[in-house]
Order: C-alpha cells, then structure tokens, then sequence
C-alpha cells in the first residue's frame, strides 16, 4: 500500500466522483428523464408550441384552479402561522417534562398516516359529524354547515398537516434567542407590547419566514388532502394535474400545468436557500 | 422578561390556553378514529351506540387488506436495502470527494424531495407506460428509492460528516485495503447514520401515496392505496380499524426510536 492511495491527493479532476454513479444514473434515467419528457410533451402535443400553457391561462375552469391552490395555500401559511407561533414560543421557554408531551403530540401527529388523518377529517367534518353536531348542540347554529366537500375543508385538513412545519423550525429559532436581550429590554423601560413588536419578533423573524414559506410551497403541490377534503367541484393544481392525465390522457396540458407547478415551487425554494439559508428549516438538509 | 418562564405572568396563561387548544386539535382525529374504529355504527354516529370489534375482524379476515400490507411490507424493505445501498457510496463522494459540479450534484439528489410529488408520478407514470414499468412491484420499487434517496443521503452524509478519516488512513497503514478499512472500521462507526437512513426509505415508502397510486394496478396495490381506493367509495368503519393499526404502529415506531435514543446518550 503506497502512501498516495491513502491520502486525498487528487489523482485527477475526477477524484471520488465515482462512487456517486450508481445514484446518478437512477436518478437520470428515472427522474431527469421522464421530467424532461413531460415538459417536452405540454410542447409538443397535439402540436408543437405554446397552446398548451395559453389554454391553462385562459381557460375559467383552470385559472380558477391556480387563483384557488393559491387562495387556500396562503390562507393555510397564515393561520398555521399566527396559531402555531404562541405554541412555539410556549415549547422554547416550558418545563422539559411539560415540553416533551407536548412535542410527543406534534411528533405523533405528523408521522401518523396521511390517509389517516384525512379520513378522521372527512368524517369529522361531514354534516352529520362531530363538529356540527356539537355546534347545533350547543346552539351556535342551528343548520349543519358545509364543512367538507370545499375550501373550507381543505384548508382546516391542510392547517392540521401544516402545524408541525411551522412550530418545529420557529421553536428552533426562539429557543437560540438569548433571553437576556428581552430582559435588557425590559430594563430599558420596554413594555411587554413594546418588547414583543420590537425584540422577540424581528428575532424570530427568519424562524417563521422559512417555516412559513415552507409551508406555503408544500401546499401549493399537495394532492391528497385537497383531493379528499376539497371534492372534484373544488381541485386544486396538483389534483388536476392527476385528472388532467389519468382521467383524461391530455398529456400536453397536463404536462403544462406540472411543469408550472414544477417551476413555482423550486424557484419559491431557490428563495428560501438564497435568503433564509440556515435560518431554521432546512437544517441538516445541505 | 418575555422569554423567562417565570416570569410571564398572565401572558403565560394565554399560552397555554392556545397551545392546550392546539394541542387537543392534533390530537382530535387520532383519539377520534380510534374511538370510532371500536364503535358500532356502520354510518360513524359519535358517540357509538355500543362498542364492538367487528371491524377489526373484518379488516383480518378480507384478504385484500391482508395482501396489500404484504406488498407495501415487501415494497419497503426492498426500497430500504436499496435506497441505503445506493446512498453509502452517494455519501462517500459528495462528503470526500471534490471534483466539479459537486453542488449541482448535490442540489440534484436533493431535488426528489422538494419537488411537488404529483409532478414526479404523472412524469414517471408516463415513462413506465411506454416501458412495461406500469404496475410492477419493480416500478414501485424504483420510484420509492428516488423519493427515499435524499432522506438517507442527508442522514448518511452527517454522520459520515462527524467521522475523522484518519482513522480509516490508520486502518490502511497498519494493512487493511481501502475497501477492508470503510467496511470494518468507518461503517461500524457510521451505524447510526445508517440506520436512520433505513428507517427513513421504510417510512417513505410504507406511508407514500401519491406515487403509487399512479404505479399501482388492480392486481397489485399497496397499503396506501388501498385506503385511498376504499375512502373514495366510502367512509366504512374498517378504514378506521385500519387507520388505527397504522397509528399504533406509529406509536410503536416512536417509542422504539425514544429508547434507541436514550441507549445511545448513555
């Protein structure tokens, strides 16, 4: 064994690419390819050209679909925000013992089936389910209202797979914050409100930005909670996609309309890498 | 002040109460199928007239459950050995090695997991329907390890981040050959790494769903896709009977993980 083999000395532009070929040869051949085969196809068919990416624009029924994914995606990111920020403050600063259930519930949550979650919410929701037979109960309402089968079901299932999105990365934040910044506020004069609007807030700025872009973009392509929650009458992108190509077989716009998606989300990321890099979600990631 | 625990006062009341409320509605729909998966009503009336387990018999004994928890089982194994397979090396290059490109390399294996899944399947499902991929445990195999690949690089690539290389140099001067030195000393020391990446590829696969109902045929489906199939007929009990077993799978995953955890900080 000779001394060169063993250190990193570069034998050649090449060295220790070759152990990576395996990976990025499945990935060229079943994930590049076939992606850049849809683009191609919402190009070329029926012919060659744009018409595709016209047609989605132009069309009520689809340019509906966007206005809604992003209607409800930007609903979701606020209110998964506003009621996931207090959680997040409470888990940085609470008792260990105190702390740990309450992360045993967000963890539980989030690793429990999809599917079984979205189902629990469409029985839940549904007009003779729990949460209107408790409202009409109490007297709060006295018809069942239209829980399932529109946006409102879809953003109340999509709050619910959010949450834990937001909470985690904003607790990493608030927790790096050095709570003696908030007592020389205090000693300062600030009030709670003053130390709150001009301290915690802008400290915990970037934590909440990149859980809530974050959030934002997995919305914007998710399929299975819109799909079940939402009906056919109320798709949102990713559902029509499915539709578009399984239902329909119109590759060419279904295709067009993947690749907006595609194209929406990895610069949204491209974003969160450029600004937010660091700050909280991704870490670990890169 | 606002970060002392102490000495919040009655703000910390009202954190609490919002955090109790969110807390009770994460917990909701997990205590709420549970419940309804031992009720007796066919059509899910909360409270349940009286308590049952026919549900649960009825899951074991249609052998269409069964077989699908067979193949999702199956499925998942094998995208785990290859998904861990294919990220072993993956992490050696993009941690050791320099060579250009290294971070478009990088961003590329990292993309699976931050593009939306339904642009991935509709992609995919057209390619395999020109290629006899279509509904084949092969093409579902492929398609989980894409999607499992970038959870067990980055788990791989940490551990093997935090691991000093001249250990593995101390192996080859003291005899070992390359290959003897990462197969004795630095994949022992990188264990937990790898076996985070394979519980990860497991999960990936067993919970996926978007994908395989593109991948999926009649003849073969996974557990996922079986409930998707089921909940768009309707809202039977046995789903609830079902969902619950995956919660207390779950449960068990994350009790399983505490004491791996607990094993290791001692």
């Amino acid at each position: 064994m000779t001394q060169a083999s063993i250190s990193d000395r570069p034998r050649s532009q090449w060295n220790g690419a070759k152990p990576a070929l395996p990976a990025l040869a499945l990935l060229l051949a079943f994930f590049v390819l076939p992606v850049a085969g849809l683009l191609l196809r919402s190009l070329t068919e029926p012919q060659f050209g744009l018409q595709n990416y016209a047609e989605l624009v132009a069309t009520t029924t689809y340019a509906r679909v966007i206005f809604n994914t992003f209607l409800v995606s930007g609903v979701v990111t606020v209110v998964a925000l506003v009621i996931g920020y207090p959680v997040a403050w409470l888990l940085a600063i609470m008792p260990q013992r105190a702390a740990s259930i309450v992360f045993g519930i967000i963890v539980l949550s989030m690793w429990t089936n999809l599917l079984a979650r979205t189902y629990a919410w469409m029985v839940l929701l549904q007009r003779t389910g729990v949460i209107n037979k408790t409202l009409m109960e109490i007297g709060i309402i006295d018809q069942p209202l239209p829980l399932v089968n529109n946006l409102i079901g879809v953003t109340i299932g999509m709050v619910y797979i959010m949450l834990p999105f937001i909470i985690l990365p904003l607790h990493a934040t608030m927790r790096s914050i050095d709570p003696a910044i908030l007592n020389a506020a205090a000693l300062c004069g600030a009030g709670r409100w003053e130390s709150f609007r001009r301290v915690l807030l802008p400290l915990s700025a970037p934590g909440a930005a990149a859980g809530a872009l974050m959030v934002f973009v997995m919305s914007l392509g998710y399929y299975v909670t819109p799909s079940l929650l939402g009906g056919t009458a109320n798709m949102m992108l990713a559902g029509i996609i499915a539709q578009l190509v399984q239902s329909l077989l119109n590759w060419g716009l279904g295709g067009a309309a993947a690749f907006v998606l595609l194209v929406v989300t990895l610069s949204l990321y491209a974003l969160q890498v450029r600004y937010l890099e660091g700050r909280g979600t991704l870490q670990g990631v890169r | 002040m606002l970060l002392a625990y102490d000495r919040l006062g009655g703000l910390r009341v009202a954190l609490w109460c919002i955090t109790g409320l969110v807390s009770a509605f994460l917990l909701l729909p997990i205590v709420f199928i549970a419940a309804l998966s031992f009720g007796s009503s066919q059509w899910l009336v909360f409270p349940p007239p009286s308590w049952t387990m026919k549900w649960y018999q009825q899951v074991f004994s249609d052998p269409r459950w069964l077989e699908s928890t067979w193949t999702s089982f199956q499925i998942a194994v094998l995208v785990t050995i290859a998904s861990v397979l294919l990220a072993l090396p993956a992490s050696f290059a993009l941690v050791r090695g320099s060579f250009p490109g290294k971070h478009v390399l990088r961003g590329l294996f990292m993309t699976p997991m931050v593009m939306p899944v339904v642009v991935f399947a509709v992609a995919l499902y057209a390619l395999f329907l020109r290629v006899g991929l279509s509904g084949t445990m092969l093409g579902f195999i492929i398609a989980h390890t894409i999607l499992a690949f970038p959870f067990a690089l980055i788990a791989i690539s940490n551990s093997l981040q935090g691991f000093d290389k001249a250990i593995e140099d101390a192996a080859v001067l003291c005899g070992a050959t390359p290959l003897q030195a990462k197969l004795r000393i630095t994949l022992p020391a990188i264990r937990l790494g790898v076996l985070a990446a394979a519980l990860f590829s497991f999960l990936m696969s067993w919970d996926e769903v978007v994908v395989a109902i593109f991948m999926a045929s009649p003849t073969l489906q996974t557990l996922p896709v079986r409930i998707w199939g089921a909940l768009r007929q309707d809202l039977s009990p046995a789903i609830a009977a079902v969902s619950t077993l995956l919660v207390l799978t779950t449960l068990a995953a994350m009790l399983a993980a505490a004491i791996v955890r607990k094993a290791i900080a001692k």
